[in-house]
């Protein structure tokens, strides 16, 4: 009897702790993460930076789109990995979100710019269809379909474990 | 460059601690002058650590944003109040100071323990150990030292503006001075049971700074509920929300543990049991930590987070535990004490007390995980919310004021009379009675908890009160600093009750011109008014209430609603009329589209003697502390 409270002590901490590691583990756990898929909702808006205008049906290859905006200051903090992924070759369509066309073009010229296109959507319509709620937030879309939407900053551990899964998985960028 | 010195010293300080730590597990020679050294060592580390924080104020001050964090979390316009507490608005630097007051109460600890105390040397190579182990954490997955490169910004991202508010600014670091004072007893009651001689006296040692650490919860739990309450617009002092609960548990266990370690320092009874809770008080608190910076739970109090810190603090968490709790079965056999409990006696009552909180903390314990098991097995969510809290802790509290009562003026070690022979307590109860019959007819309430809460108050209320005058008269000694505690008690238990039972709140529909009656107040909605200030813009209520029943006195109520530039947030400004008996709060909704808006109207009765109640509590506890300080 005194051996099974002995053990006991031991043995119901330690089981509480491997349950929390078997939540921890559990592959979903990133609360930005959605993976609910959803086509890219119809739109027509600017460029930020030329004079044409973009349609849903331009958008029917395979690439990332991040939301961003001059006035977010973690946009800022995220711009570095995108430059990466952009140098590793990855497509990365800019959403530029809620913001005024000089400020955000500034932006891009004295961080220089990740993106190989820029959509301009000043009163954040098509970010509103596409469900953002803020910036910066990042989609990944394959053939007009959104496979990822991750809401908040796009790092290193994050790339790894929320969208290179999906990525190989889909066989994309290859 | 302050920043990259910043970093630097907290890596000096780590390896400081990681060097006390070896050295502690190296005094095995009784060789005294590495004891020394153990002690030197550790003091370092803490200077490093404490300079290099202070050199972060610093940055916070000047708004250096090259630091990702401070830039994250601080903004130029800000007062320089707000630019130091944007320090702990968010994890990497709330974790910081978490650390600090971590190595500030081992540090004290260390200063005032004796060099011959043969358990300082482990003791603080633990603690050095349990630094050591956060100061990791802090600097692998969560570093606030983080910088932005090449070019900084020109300016922050602010500061949650909810959390632009005095109450706020001072609440986390009153909470965590609480939470983590209690890892002296934890340190130096693991240190005795790796040493294994019982004839040490580790309760004279444990006892004050569990005391402090307690009274510094307290203040920190109740400045967030006052802060829930004025400042987010929630309207309430307690919301059973996951992580008010996880600052609760170690409350609770604290509590429990502060009367166990006097019922252990005065009899040779339930030293096991204390070690136990000593263990379980700290225990909590990582979990607490643990709860909500993996974000296992969502939460308004939630850090924005990533599993590799949740995986971290658990793995960190199970050596700890592992190692406390695995030397404390090892020592049961010894640990049990042959002394038996004498019924009725004092530390009889304790006891059952005791079992009573351990009810309680297991009960909030399993309303924290139950949503968590369902949501792992079902995969669905479900939320614990007041009504189970509520069932649980109405009797239970009840039946442990009866027993509390029961407990003043009985003796240690010897059954004591109970009832009828005891006049005192005879007439508390027969006090206690007839003023909650008169009270329940008047306010015609006959639930049972309004009964239970009311009895049980007063009893509480009653008995301290005849120990008082009793004592006066007879020129006794009676323990002024656990009447002055339980007397604070009593009067939350009333508090809470009267609230529980009085309180109501109206949502109403009204514009500008039209008046709404409730009770004896005449409410009209007179005019908006449109504010721009320099980092918001809100939209102002004007109210003028008429009070009925005192002559037609009139005063007026400015509830707003603020929009934040910055990060686009919303807020409530809630407004407040305190009268004596209750507060009035009022809180502005949404305008809706035939031009009428949403108002909630609460009447709060003696929310203000909650916390009132908890600062006599306070009171009480400080009194304890400095007499078992001087009489260590």
């Amino acid at each position: 009897m005194k051996n099974l409270i002995r053990s006991l002590i031991i043995l119901l901490p330690l089981f509480g702790i491997y349950f929390f590691f078997n939540i921890l583990t559990e592959e979903k756990f990133y609360p930005g993460a959605d993976f609910r898929s959803f086509e890219v909702p119809n739109f027509e808006l600017s460029a930020l930076d030329i004079d044409v205008k973009y349609t849903s049906e331009d958008f029917d290859n395979e690439f990332l789109m991040n939301v961003w905006a001059s006035w977010c200051i973690t946009c800022r903090v995220e711009h570095g990995f995108l430059m990466k992924l952009n140098n590793d070759g990855y497509n990365i369509v800019g959403l530029n979100y809620k913001d005024n066309k000089s400020d955000a073009l500034g932006w891009l010229k004295k961080y220089t710019n990740p993106y190989s296109l820029n959509i301009h959507d000043p009163k954040g319509s098509l970010a509103l269809d596409m469900g953002v709620t803020g910036a910066p937030e990042t989609f990944l879309v394959k053939d007009g379909v959104v496979l990822v939407h991750y809401s908040g900053e796009v790092n290193k551990v994050i790339w790894d474990n929320v969208f290179v899964p999906i990525i190989k998985e889909n066989k994309m960028f290859q | 460059m302050i920043g990259e010195i910043s970093h630097f010293f907290t890596i000096i300080a780590s390896c400081l601690f990681l060097l006390s730590f070896i050295f502690s597990t190296r005094t095995y020679q009784s060789n005294h002058n590495i004891e020394i050294l153990v002690s030197r060592v550790f003091s370092y580390g803490f200077y490093f650590i404490l300079i290099s924080f202070l050199l972060y104020v610093w940055l916070a001050i000047q708004s250096d944003f090259s630091i990702k964090y401070i830039a994250q979390h601080s903004n130029k316009e800000l007062p320089i109040f707000y630019k130091i507490s944007s320090i702990w608005s968010a994890h990497e630097g709330s974790m910081f100071l978490w650390i600090l007051f971590l190595a500030l109460w081992s540090q004290l600890f260390n200063i005032n323990l004796s060099k011959k105390n043969i358990l300082k040397a482990p003791a603080i190579g633990l603690l050095a150990f349990i630094l050591f182990g956060f100061l990791m954490f802090l600097l692998f997955t969560s570093n606030p030292f983080e910088v932005i490169l090449p070019i900084a910004p020109i300016n922050g991202a602010d500061i949650n503006p909810v959390l632009q508010d005095p109450a706020l600014a001072i609440h986390p670091p009153f909470l965590y001075l609480g939470y983590v004072g209690f890892v002296i007893a934890f340190a130096y009651n693991t240190a005795f049971l790796i040493k294994g001689d019982m004839d040490i006296n580790w309760e004279r040692v444990v006892r004050p700074w569990s005391l402090a650490a307690w009274i510094l919860l307290t203040i920190g739990i109740s400045l967030g509920s006052w802060w829930a309450y004025y400042e987010l617009g929630w309207g309430g002092y307690w919301f059973w929300d996951p992580v008010e609960n996880v600052a609760l548990m170690p409350w609770l266990a604290g509590t429990a543990l502060i009367h166990s370690l006097y019922v252990s320092s005065r009899t040779k009874a339930l030293k096991s049991w204390t070690i136990l809770l000593s263990i379980s008080v700290f225990s909590l608190s990582l979990f607490g930590a643990f709860i909500v910076r993996s974000g296992i739970i969502d939460s308004i109090h939630s850090f924005a987070n990533d599993p590799q810190r949740g995986l971290y603090l658990l793995g960190f968490s199970a050596i700890l535990i592992t190692i406390s709790l695995g030397f404390y079965a090892y020592r049961l056999p010894v640990l049990i004490s042959t002394n038996l409990v004498a019924s009725k006696s004092k530390e009889a009552f304790l006891s059952i007390n005791n079992i009573i909180f351990a009810t309680l903390i297991f009960a909030v314990f399993l309303g924290v995980m139950y949503p968590l098991i369902f949501d792992f097995i079902y995969g669905e969510r479900i939320s614990v919310g007041p009504p189970y809290y509520n069932t649980i802790f109405a009797p239970l509290t009840f039946l442990a004021s009866i027993f509390l009562v029961f407990s003043v003026g009985s003796l240690w070690k010897r059954s004591s009379q109970l009832f009828f022979i005891n006049s005192a307590l005879s007439a508390s109860i027969l006090l206690a009675t007839l003023i909650t019959l008169y009270l329940v007819s008047l306010f015609n309430d006959f639930n049972w908890w309004f009964v239970g809460g009311l009895f049980s108050s007063f009893l509480i209320l009653f008995r301290y009160l005849i120990l008082i005058i009793y004592s006066f008269y007879q020129g006794n000694y009676f323990n002024k600093a656990s009447a002055i505690a339980h007397i604070g008690l009593g009067l939350l238990i009333l508090a809470t009750t009267f609230n529980a039972s009085l309180s109501y709140e109206k949502v109403i529909n009204i514009k500008p011109g039209e008046t709404y009656t409730a009770e004896a107040y005449e409410f009209t909605l007179i005019n908006f008014d449109l504010i721009n200030e320099s980092n918001y813009d809100s939209v102002r209520a004007k109210f003028s209430v008429k009070d009925i029943n005192s002559l037609n006195k009139v005063f007026f109520l400015y509830p707003e609603k603020r929009k934040y530039f910055i990060r686009g947030q919303i807020t409530s400004e809630s407004a407040i009329k305190i009268t004596p008996t209750k507060d009035i709060y009022m809180t502005l909704g949404d305008q809706l589209d035939s031009g009428y808006w949403v108002v909630n109207i609460q009447y709060n009765y003696l929310i203000r003697l909650i916390w009132i109640a908890a600062a006599v509590m306070c009171l009480g506890a400080l009194v304890t502390f400095t007499q078992s300080y001087s009489k260590k």
